[in-house]
């Protein structure tokens, strides 16, 4: 398998895919993953609205059947053991679906004997799951009355309510404000501390480089990069300057830059170069661009970051991303047709530049 | 991760393993019941406007207990409190219909779906709750009437046997509801049904019996098993206990059922067959 490039790759791994593929009529959301995720990692599943995250992780929490290929999670098969997988794994899907009506205990209550959870241990665990997640004071209250934030960490409590060993979170920050997804995180890692393997979809680079032992990049239904952090990052490698001169001045600036370098994809409006001596090379640049007669208005150096490994394997950036030199952004839609058309502009625009 | 927590997940996971469907479907029609008695704006209505109809009906043609064919009643309000219970059920199992297609539209079903919970205990659940409520609506019906003159003639029995078949009514009808929850995902689309299911009231023996019907109206209200429904729960209040009319307020439901919940377990497996 061409992308799998885990440690102690075997099937017995807590989540192994191998050509996982799911069609919706013509649409082929996913398309030949091949996943392994070993014990006690959280493992970063990247990409955009449409790139087949969530479509990989409900064929993963047998919520949705393959069309082709096989997984395994927790060592059982996602199909034909399905029940097993749903006993072993906990769930905290996209939009924290919680019912509104319902108090917090009263679900941790209900989802405890959905799990066959003993009635005499339900109130421990439960009262234990609120504490962890800062809900104590909130339990009696109605979910509806919730913040987003408490909604998700909510989601969180009941996903662990009979110990999963592993753990799948699909964009649990999406939508959160800042502190609420640093608790999120803080959260995550202790989690993982204790053993527990996490899968976390995210479309934010930050949070898988916070988080993630190691990730994979999917677009188009494809696994297109995977690996640690800074194994992708060191591939990218060296680190990207990016200037801006004025608009008359950029196909000049464009002939100068080529020589210290291989051109980079950047937003409208600048340009950047690869610089493989790294800061040493730029009064270098900046003397040459000078010399031209050009007006250098802004100027970075950025060190390769997720930003860059996503874009150097996709051709475009992740709409928010801390973006390093400014490439367009994709911004999805699901069944893709809005991300295809962000990204046709994207590889436009990374052409122009180059 | 330490020896204690790999005992409590063995633990856990074992229990689960021996957990009751049974268990299941209590705490699921429990959270039915809590969804029912927290949405006073959705319930009310289910309560009230039943009540208005058969006020209606009482004002406007208590005249019409005169006519040849009519039974002998006390008042035209004594004939309609079965109406009244149907009317009532249909709007409660609309409600609990339109809640499951809002857990699918929300996503709260994927969350019973990843769980080891039975499928069955799914529906069952939230069927029981609509077959609780239809019970109720049928006491509260029969209750609020009384003080109006109505005179339950099969006495407690007759008013138990009415508040049973209200509960069958919610169980058989909500089985209709909740296939079409589940087929289409979409409230909007179960609420839709609710114009329907009205309509076949007045092709009933509903608001007036039978023998005062003529032509294609009759003949329909003849085959619409609502008719005798009606019929049943009619005699129980204005002739008194028989066990024809005991039979006819309970199979006919349980008959109803055994279409609408296959029908409903039909559209389940579909729905969890397209994932």
């Amino acid at each position: 398998m061409a992308v799998m490039s885990g440690t102690n790759a075997n099937n017995d791994s807590p989540i192994y895919a191998e050509g996982l593929v799911r069609h919706f009529g013509d649409v082929k959301a996913v398309d030949g993953v091949d996943l392994q995720v070993n014990a006690g990692e959280v493992f970063g599943f990247l990409g955009p609205n449409g790139a087949g995250k969530s479509t990989t992780v409900r064929m993963l929490t047998t919520l949705l059947r393959p069309t082709a290929g096989v997984a395994r999670v927790a060592g059982f098969d996602v199909v034909k053991e399905a029940d097993q997988v749903r006993r072993r794994i906990g769930v905290a899907l996209q939009d924290a679906a919680i019912d509104p009506l319902m108090t917090g205990h009263e679900l941790l209550a209900l989802q405890a004997v959905l799990y066959g959870i003993p009635k005499a241990k339900v109130r421990d665990r439960s009262r234990e799951l609120l504490e962890r997640v800062g809900l104590t004071g909130a339990a009696d209250r109605r979910v509806g009355t919730y913040s987003g934030g408490m909604r998700r960490r909510l989601d969180l409590a009941l996903s662990l309510i009979h110990q999963p060993t592993v753990l799948f979170l699909d964009e649990p920050t999406t939508g959160l404000d800042p502190m609420s997804r640093l608790a999120l995180w803080e959260e995550v890692r202790r989690l993982n501390a204790e053993g527990t393997t996490v899968l976390l979809t995210t479309q934010y680079l930050e949070e898988a480089d916070q988080l993630a032992d190691r990730i994979a990049i999917i677009d188009h239904g494809k696994i297109v990069r995977q690996g640690e952090p800074r194994e992708l990052k060191a591939q990218v490698g060296a680190p990207t300057l990016v200037i801006t001169v004025p608009a008359g001045q950029l196909d000049q600036a464009r002939e100068v830059l080529r020589s210290f370098g291989e051109l980079r994809p950047t937003a409208e409006g600048s340009l950047g170069v690869g610089l493989s001596a790294g800061a040493e090379a730029v009064p270098a640049v900046v003397r040459s661009l000078d010399d031209s007669g050009m007006q250098v208005q802004h100027l970075a150096l950025n060190e390769p970051s997720l930003d860059d490994v996503f874009a150097e394997a996709t051709g475009y950036r992740l709409e928010g991303a801390a973006s390093a030199s400014g490439l367009p952004q994709a911004q999805g839609a699901e069944g893709g047709t809005g991300k295809r058309g962000r990204k046709r502009g994207a590889n436009e625009s990374a052409s122009e530049s180059a | 991760m330490s020896t204690g927590t790999i005992a409590t997940r063995t633990e856990f996971a074992h229990s689960a393993e021996t957990s009751h469907a049974w268990a299941q479907t209590m705490a699921m029609s429990k959270r039915s019941i809590i969804a029912i008695v927290r949405q006073p704006a959705l319930i009310i209505p289910s309560l009230i406007f039943p009540l208005f109809f058969a006020a209606l009906g009482a004002s406007s043609f208590n005249r019409a207990t005169q006519l040849p064919g009519f039974p002998k009643v006390d008042s035209f309000l004594a004939l309609t409190l079965a109406a009244s219970v149907l009317q009532g059920v249909i709007f409660g199992s609309v409600t609990g219909g339109a809640a499951l297609a809002v857990d699918i539209e929300t996503g709260f079903f994927d969350r019973l779906l990843a769980s080891p919970t039975s499928r069955v205990s799914i529906l069952i659940g939230r069927l029981a709750g609509n077959a609780l409520f239809g019970s109720v609506e049928a006491l509260f019906f029969t209750l609020v009437m009384i003080p109006f003159g109505v005179n339950i003639r099969s006495g407690p029995a007759g008013i138990a046997v009415i508040t049973l078949a209200g509960g069958l009514i919610g169980l058989s009808i909500g089985g209709f509801m909740a296939a079409m929850a589940l087929r289409t995902g979409s409230a909007e689309a179960v609420q839709g049904v609710f114009p329907l299911l009205f309509v076949s009231m007045f092709f009933s023996s509903a608001f007036f019996p039978r023998e005062t019907m003529q032509g294609i109206y009759r003949t329909i209200a003849n085959y619409n098993p609502l008719s005798h429904l009606y019929e049943g729960m009619r005699d129980l209040v204005i002739t008194g206990w028989s066990f024809d009319a005991v039979l006819k307020s309970l199979l006919i439901p349980v008959g109803i059922g055994f279409a609408s919940i296959p029908l409903a377990l039909l559209a389940l497996r579909r729905r969890l067959r397209a994932v």
